[in-house]
């Protein structure tokens, strides 16, 4: 007990800087929400009276889904390939999931709107095939912003799902080929229900993560595409309303710890945040 | 959001950069802008006699010494200028103000701003005993809680190959039947919502107060055939690319579209929304009164509002500026007498009351 004790104070700095540094600042912002325009719950009011924050909220959940939904099944296959290749392939289908990581997202954003704008590459060919007689809307739409976050969070999906692949024993599948299982029931009856705990932790981390995305639907939304993220900027920097700003803000803090509390039941958290091997 | 300052000073680099102005001209429009910026990022002010000018863009300081500073300077002895480019929007200026640690002396700001700063006690109001309210062409720039020395507008844009009967106003921007094709609008209710109004017939003369459900619903009309601009160079790209055929853009960034295309993007002047470029000085600032001073002396001196005009085409505001304007650069004016009388001065008080409110819903009414 005394050595418990004794482990628990050399933590104290740590907790104590976290608390003064971090946590105390992030509360104060948060508590905006409750003290502006006036003491109360008027700005959470909102929530329930206001349809333009509704829709913000039903925008980003949506889009969250959406994204989370098509990252993890592109991501699924990927990492099924990755999984089953030989160790050299191995590395290459690696480096290339990572390798779009390490480009800003400016950049990737940009880049969608070269490939699907009406005069993009991806419009030209499919008229110059004669496919289409006029250009597609793919972009300055919610499409657009689907494509370009499904791109950005592919390798976050592509991952943890990878990880818990690897651990399946190889001979399971063997086992169920040799009893006379066919090709689709290994997978459905074997592979899949031993991946899923990877696909859960994958889901949970890509739809945190789309929650908070701000650029990609900026440049990619055409103004019409409105999330959180920005709806929160509009609010704090250019209408001085951060009463409002700090209420979503917040609801949106406690809708990613609420995500992470029912899922941590499922799936281990800490292996998924990289805290243990 | 991209400012109308921040957009300036990228498209002064973007001309530097393409050979077309040479540096002198960038060094001294830039500092007509205010848009400087002291070595090593933020400035601070070292002494108290320092002022500290704060921009929209990320720039070096030199220009602003030679154009406004030295001059300031020359006039009262000991007072240097600085420049800070952190971009002065509303909440950072309140978030400043209410730390009780004001740095700042003198922000690039807006009509609309400057009221929703100065009725929330963030803002101190302009001496009109030390700035002339004379030294401005009218009262829509020389504002209780703010003065503008340059202005800019708001005007229709059109891509020419498309239409052979040119759209005139903003009734015929909203009508799709006769010029069909995509419209382009910036993500902002200013200015927007009076192009709504006007093309609801409202005469231009008695525009205010805005019906504010009606032109928003008129914004929505178009809503599927329009796509949203949220800073200079993207509105620009949009009407390069042949994204959108008709659009309502900043006057700088429609002369260079004018001119890059040989023409075949033309702006119209017609019902333009005309807009004071606004400074403010946030409460309790260092400089206290000297700020006034400067801005007085930015508002006072027409020559470097020309240069500025020159260099990019944001508009003088002094009374005597337009006559300096050299004839060729005359119709890129929107303060040459003949645009203005054809356009709408932005009414900042209305806005003031009203920018909150119509903001939020103009952003639900596009994102709906």
């Amino acid at each position: 007990m005394r050595r418990d004790l004794g482990w628990w104070a050399l933590l104290l700095p740590a907790f104590l800087m976290m608390t003064v540094l971090y946590i105390a600042p992030i509360v104060q912002v948060l508590a905006i929400s409750v003290t502006e325009p006036q003491l109360g719950l008027g700005n959470y009011d909102r929530l329930l009276t206001n349809a333009g924050v509704q829709r913000v909220i039903l925008t980003t959940l949506r889009i969250g889904l959406l994204t989370t939904g098509i990252a993890l099944l592109l991501g699924y296959a990927l990492a099924y390939v990755i999984a089953l290749a030989r160790p050299a392939a191995q590395r290459w289908w690696l480096l290339g999931v990572l390798l779009p990581l390490w480009i800003s997202v400016l950049v990737r954003a940009f880049a969608w709107v070269t490939l699907l704008r009406r005069q993009g590459l991806v419009n030209q060919g499919l008229q110059a095939s004669g496919l289409i007689d006029a250009p597609l809307p793919l972009v300055w739409n919610e499409f657009g912003v689907v494509v370009g976050m499904v791109h950005y969070m592919v390798p976050y999906a592509v991952l943890p799902m990878l990880a818990s692949m690897r651990e399946i024993d190889s001979r399971l599948l063997a086992a169920a080929r040799g009893l006379g299982a066919s090709r689709g029931t290994v997978f459905g009856r074997v592979f899949l229900p031993l991946s899923l705990p990877g696909v859960v932790a994958a889901g949970v981390l890509v739809f945190i993560f789309s929650l908070g995305f701000y650029i990609t639907p900026a440049i990619l939304g055409g103004g019409k595409t409105l999330m959180a993220a920005e709806w929160i900027k509009l609010q704090i920097l250019d209408l001085v309303r951060w009463g409002m700003g700090a209420m979503l803000a917040t609801v949106l803090v406690a809708a990613i710890l609420a995500t992470l509390a029912v899922f941590s039941r499922v799936v281990d958290l800490r292996r998924l945040f990289g805290a243990r091997a | 959001m991209q400012t109308f300052q921040q957009d300036c000073v990228e498209l002064a680099w973007q001309q530097y950069r393409r050979g077309k102005v040479g540096r002198r001209t960038l060094m001294a429009g830039l500092a007509a802008l205010g848009a400087t910026v002291m070595p090593g990022g933020q400035a601070e002010a070292q002494a108290a006699r320092d002022l500290v000018m704060v921009n929209w863009g990320g720039l070096a300081n030199e220009g602003f010494s030679r154009f406004y500073g030295a001059p300031f300077t020359a006039e009262h002895a000991g007072v240097k200028t600085v420049q800070d480019s952190t971009g002065p929007s509303a909440g950072r200026i309140r978030s400043m103000v209410e730390s009780g640690r004001t740095t700042w002396d003198l922000c690039d700001s807006s009509a609309s701003s400057s009221i929703v700063l100065g009725r929330a006690n963030l803002a101190t109001k302009i001496d009109y005993s030390i700035v002339n309210r004379a030294d401005v062409i009218g009262p829509g720039f020389a504002l209780e809680w703010g003065a503008a020395p340059y202005s800019f507008s708001s005007v229709l844009v059109y891509d020419s190959a498309k239409f052979p009967t040119p759209p005139q106003n903003w009734a015929d921007f909203w009508d799709l039947r006769r010029f069909p094709g995509t419209r382009l609008l910036r993500k902002d209710a200013v200015a927007v919502l009076e192009a709504a109004q006007m093309s609801l017939g409202r005469a231009p003369a008695s525009l205010y107060p805005l019906d504010l459900p009606a032109s928003l619903k008129r914004v929505g009309e178009i809503r599927r055939n329009s796509v949203y601009w949220a800073n200079g160079s993207e509105s620009e790209q949009f009407m390069r690319t042949g994204e959108a055929v008709m659009g309502q853009i900043w006057h700088t960034r429609a002369k260079v579209l004018e001119q890059e295309t040989n023409g075949r993007i033309k702006a119209v002047w017609n019902q333009g929304i005309l807009q004071p470029g606004i400074f403010v000085i946030p409460r309790g600032n260092p400089g206290g009164e000297m700020a006034q001073r400067l801005l007085a002396s930015m508002l006072a001196r027409p020559e470097p509002q020309v240069g500025l005009l020159e260099f990019l085409g944001n508009g003088p505001t002094n009374p005597k500026a337009a006559a300096l304007v050299p004839a060729a650069l005359k119709r890129f004016n929107p303060t040459d007498p003949p645009n203005a009388t054809v356009q709408v001065v932005v009414n900042g008080e209305w806005w003031g009351d009203n920018y909150q409110n119509a903001n939020a819903e103009m952003m639900d009414t596009i994102s709906g």
